[in-house]
């Protein structure tokens, strides 16, 4: 890791982050593992795969539940003001696109997408990505967007995270009183310093 | 803060309260009439609820789902779109230019798009009126556009990492730049009928909430002044509906409040519920639109983005984020497209970026984490150039509803030749740019921002919606006050071109009435 671990978590204990933003990340920081509300127990175990091929998490930190905040989302009905008009509404989509994937499992490996081996795992969701994915699924939904929509969901979850924030450096939330060093290599005390 | 009865009925309903709501309700009130501005979103107290955190503070943006069609759909959310009071402004960037003379005239000067129906000096004397109020800081002189009767309220923001590199970069290829006009506080500031505010504290937030009103969004600007005047703004009122009498007037304004209907007896209503929502609100009442125009016309800047990594320390959490500015491309030489565009650093916070990243790069897996891991060390340009108007991009209504039964809207986008030569020509030149000041793995990230047009302006009510004025051709007490009037996009944020053309509208109007 190149920064050192416990930046976020200790700048929390500080008068450097304001009460509202010491209470969100806290709650974060502190969420309870969740149960699917939205997706099935098939369908949840199938997105963790998923997600853990998009963003590994293999470094031996806490895990970072993604696919908790995905269920959690749809389950609120929670939308993020818009989506692409040639895909069916989120809830739909990641249904259909979890099939989807499971089907091109079946197609290319006749194999469950959670038996395969990592590599080929990767390989399909490649295809995902790529509009290329076999399965009767994707002649019906542009793959490419539901593989768009699903990594940037993914990806803001996990990099919303405390956890996940001190392994790049990030410390803006520690804006109190100010930042008074701004500039090229100008950091202020609490600033982490690459290892 | 005044209170009006719903049975009294009042001078004026203002409908959303951004940045073309918010000064003419502050102007109206001023002038004496009993005002009641109507907000859909929630009265935020941003020192208690604006937490440093860009997740929880996607409270801000207008999140019922709209449908992005067409070749280049726009994101919506936290793209384009605000709620709450003060609209869209609580998570602006607050970057302010002014637009110039030219960009009035497109048609006259390129022989499409649309002229604006009035010239340059009907907006300049606004322009300065809402930066001294505001107190936008920036550099005196400009460089760029005609001479000024008055410079800025107060001297520039400091310049971060981002805006040192683009400077570095732009003097190395002969690129002229300078510090950008930013409605935030570079010192403690007095407002007129409003009182004290702090300067800004460089925590690099704006795009998800100013929590010490240093930025000029209109919920510590042009609202309190509008209250000090005896405005009563009624926050969480979403509105359906008009009830109009035998000539066609509006009488009464339906809304929504607690899950209840209310309605509100006005003698005029000045609709400001930005680009989507306004033409929106037409369209399912089916009013203000002989023209046919209403939705029509959507355009949206070109706003491509080239970011890189660079060996020096950047943090780019730190400071205004839009720091720098050159307007060399304002008309650049040679250009194969029509208007020109404007160049600006940006600093950007972390899940924005590694957003982004995903989209724009395709990275997943551990291409990545290592991407990401670059954070402090990244630093972007971005554009923000005129875009056309094309038959084929407008807003309708769909089929599907929305969480409150009403249709969800759906906005067709497709840039036509002159954005896209445009982009490349920018692509070409902020490469050069990051080149010249030490990037590495340079990559672009393709956008457009802000919605414009929509319910145009024109002298001409067969192909407008409203007048110079703002008035609606059919409907003689209703205005439009917003971004959906722009009859050409600009090659400026529109911000403070709206707040301007806003008190333009409100003076217009209380000269006739």
């Amino acid at each position: 890791m190149p920064y050192p671990p416990n930046t976020v978590r200790a700048l929390l204990n500080t008068d450097q982050v304001t009460d509202i933003t010491r209470q969100v990340l806290t709650e974060r920081l502190n969420a309870p593992s969740r149960q699917p509300v939205f997706f099935s127990a098939d369908e949840y175990a199938l997105l963790e795969v998923v997600c853990n091929r998009l963003i590994p998490q293999d470094d031996g930190m806490q895990t970072i539940e993604i696919w908790g905040g995905i269920d959690d989302r749809l389950a609120e009905n929670k939308s993020n003001g818009w989506r692409y008009d040639t895909m069916p509404t989120d809830h739909e989509a990641y249904r259909r696109g979890l099939t989807g994937i499971e089907e091109s499992a079946q197609t290319l490996f006749q194999q469950p997408f959670q038996q395969l081996a990592t590599d080929q795992q990767d390989r399909i969701l490649g295809l995902v990505q790529t509009g290329d994915a076999p399965g009767a699924i994707w002649q019906t939904m542009p793959s490419e967007r539901f593989f768009e929509e699903m990594l940037a969901e993914a990806v803001e979850n996990y990099y919303s995270h405390p956890l996940v924030q001190e392994t790049i450096g990030y410390v803006g939330m520690a804006d109190q009183p100010a930042w008074n060093r701004l500039g090229l290599n100008n950091l202020e005390d609490r600033e982490p310093r690459q290892l | 803060m005044q209170h009006h009865s719903i049975n009294e009925t009042v001078d004026a309903v203002i409908i959303g309260t951004g940045a073309g709501g918010a000064p003419l309700l502050a102007r109206l009130a001023a002038a004496g009439l009993r005002v009641v501005a109507l907000e859909a979103g929630k009265q935020w107290n941003p020192a208690k609820d604006f937490a440093t955190d860009e997740r929880s503070q996607e409270k801000l943006f207008w999140n019922d789902e709209r449908l992005s069609a067409g070749k280049d759909p726009i994101p919506f959310g936290n793209n384009n779109s605000g709620t709450g009071v003060g609209g869209s402004t609580l998570h602006y960037t607050a970057y302010t230019p002014r637009a110039q003379p030219d960009d009035l005239q497109i048609r006259t000067d390129f022989g499409v798009g649309e002229d604006w129906p009035f010239g340059f000096e009907q907006i300049e004397p606004y322009y300065t009126e809402v930066e001294q109020f505001i107190g936008v800081s920036g550099p005196s002189p400009y460089p760029w556009g005609p001479a000024r009767q008055k410079g800025y309220a107060l001297g520039p923001l400091p310049l971060n990492g981002a805006g040192q590199l683009m400077e570095r970069g732009c003097r190395d290829i002969g690129l002229k730049t300078s510090p950008a006009a930013n409605a935030a506080l570079s010192a403690g500031y007095y407002q007129e009928g409003v009182g004290y505010r702090h300067a800004c504290t460089n925590r690099g937030f704006c795009q998800a909430g100013c929590n010490n009103g240093a930025k000029a969004s209109m919920d510590v600007t042009y609202i309190p002044l509008a209250v000090h005047h005896g405005a009563e703004i009624r926050p969480e009122c979403f509105v359906t509906q008009f009830v109009r009498d035998g000539a066609g007037k509006i009488t009464e304004v339906i809304y929504i409040r607690n899950g209840q209907e209310e309605r509100q007896k006005c003698r005029f209503v000045f609709l400001c519920a930005g680009a989507i929502e306004t033409p929106r609100l037409l369209l399912m009442n089916g009013i203000a639109n002989s023209s046919g125009q209403v939705g029509r016309n959507v355009m949206a800047h070109t706003g491509l983005q080239i970011w890189g990594e660079f060996d020096e320390d950047i943090r780019p959490y730190k400071g205004i984020p839009g720091s720098l500015i050159s307007e060399d491309m304002h008309r650049p030489d040679k250009a194969d497209f029509v208007g020109g565009y404007l160049l600006q650093s940006i600093g950007v916070m972390p899940v924005t970026y590694v957003s982004q990243m995903a989209r724009g790069r395709g990275l997943w897996g551990q291409d990545l984490k290592r991407a990401a891991a670059a954070y402090n060390h990244v630093a972007g340009i971005n554009i923000l150039g005129d875009c056309l108007p094309y038959e084929g991009n407008f807003l309708e209504l769909s089929d599907e509803k929305d969480i409150r039964g009403l249709p969800k809207p759906r906005i067709y986008f497709s840039n036509g030749e002159s954005e896209e030569r445009m982009t490349a020509h920018a692509d070409k030149v902020m490469r050069e740019i990051w080149d010249a000041a030490g990037a590495k793995n340079v990559w672009a990230f393709p956008r457009n921002a802000h919605i414009i047009g929509t319910c145009r302006m024109g002298n001409d009510r067969e192909s407008s919606v409203v007048d110079a004025n703002g008035q609606s051709y059919d409907i003689p007490n209703l205005y439009i006050s917003d971004n959906s009037t722009f009859p050409s996009a600009l090659s400026v944020n529109p911000a403070l071109t709206i707040m301007a053309l806003a008190l333009r509208t409100a003076d217009k109007f209380l000269k006739k009435s």
